[in-house]
């Protein structure tokens, strides 16, 4: 899996700290959505989308 | 007082309760003289998990402390998957242990394993899978 997230966590300024607190799940997790080894439920794609004024699609590439 | 640091406190009350189990049933065994090498496992598996507990307690209480959730649905995933997985081995040691009951004996030193010893073995076992299961599935990340 491809994502965005540290791309547009740049550009928002935000550690991956402040992403997880923003989104209520623990650092850990933030770090294996931007190294595309966690696969997130439909809810926490939409918080981290949502945090990062993105769309789901846009943050997460699952592939072919 | 929110959820979790009340599971932080519970979790120290639960580890102040190992660490001194284990320190009274060790002074059981120096009064009665009966050190052997079974006894001393006994021993110090219990301290192993208290000083991870404590490692664990100190990262946690830090997290909270900085508005970082204790769980989220990752970390709840991988202790499903640790807890799955320790079922299937749980089964494998406990076959194991009455397999090779009189080794175990041996080395607690006694005739024969009473049912308490025998708990306490399958216990200290199916602890060490849990936590090596863990370990395994929070470094491997991909979870499905």
């Amino acid at each position: 899996m491809k994502t965005k997230i540290k791309e547009l966590r740049a550009r928002y300024n935000l550690t991956q700290e402040d992403l997880a607190k923003k989104v209520k799940v623990r650092r850990e997790t933030i770090v294996f959505l931007e190294q595309g080894k966690y696969i997130p439920s439909l809810k926490l794609a939409w918080d981290v989308a949502k945090a990062l004024n993105s769309k789901i699609d846009e943050l997460f590439d699952l592939g072919d | 007082m929110n959820k979790d640091k009340f599971r932080i406190i519970l979790i120290i009350i639960v580890t102040c309760l190992v660490l001194g189990t284990s320190l009274l049933y060790f002074a059981g065994i120096i009064q009665k003289d009966k050190i052997n090498i079974g006894s001393l496992i006994a021993f110090v598996i219990p301290l192993i998990v208290v000083l991870f507990m404590v490692f664990f307690i100190r990262n946690r209480y830090k997290d909270i402390k900085e508005g970082m959730p204790l769980e989220d649905e990752r970390s709840r995933k991988v202790t499903t998957k640790a807890a799955a997985m320790t079922f299937y081995i749980s089964l494998y040691w406990l076959l194991f242990i009455s397999f090779f009951e009189k080794s175990f004996a041996q080395m607690a030193a006694v005739e024969k394993l009473d049912a308490g010893q025998t708990t306490g073995i399958a216990i200290a076992g199916m602890a060490i899978t849990f936590f090596a299961a863990w370990l395994y599935y929070n470094k491997k990340g991909k979870l499905i």
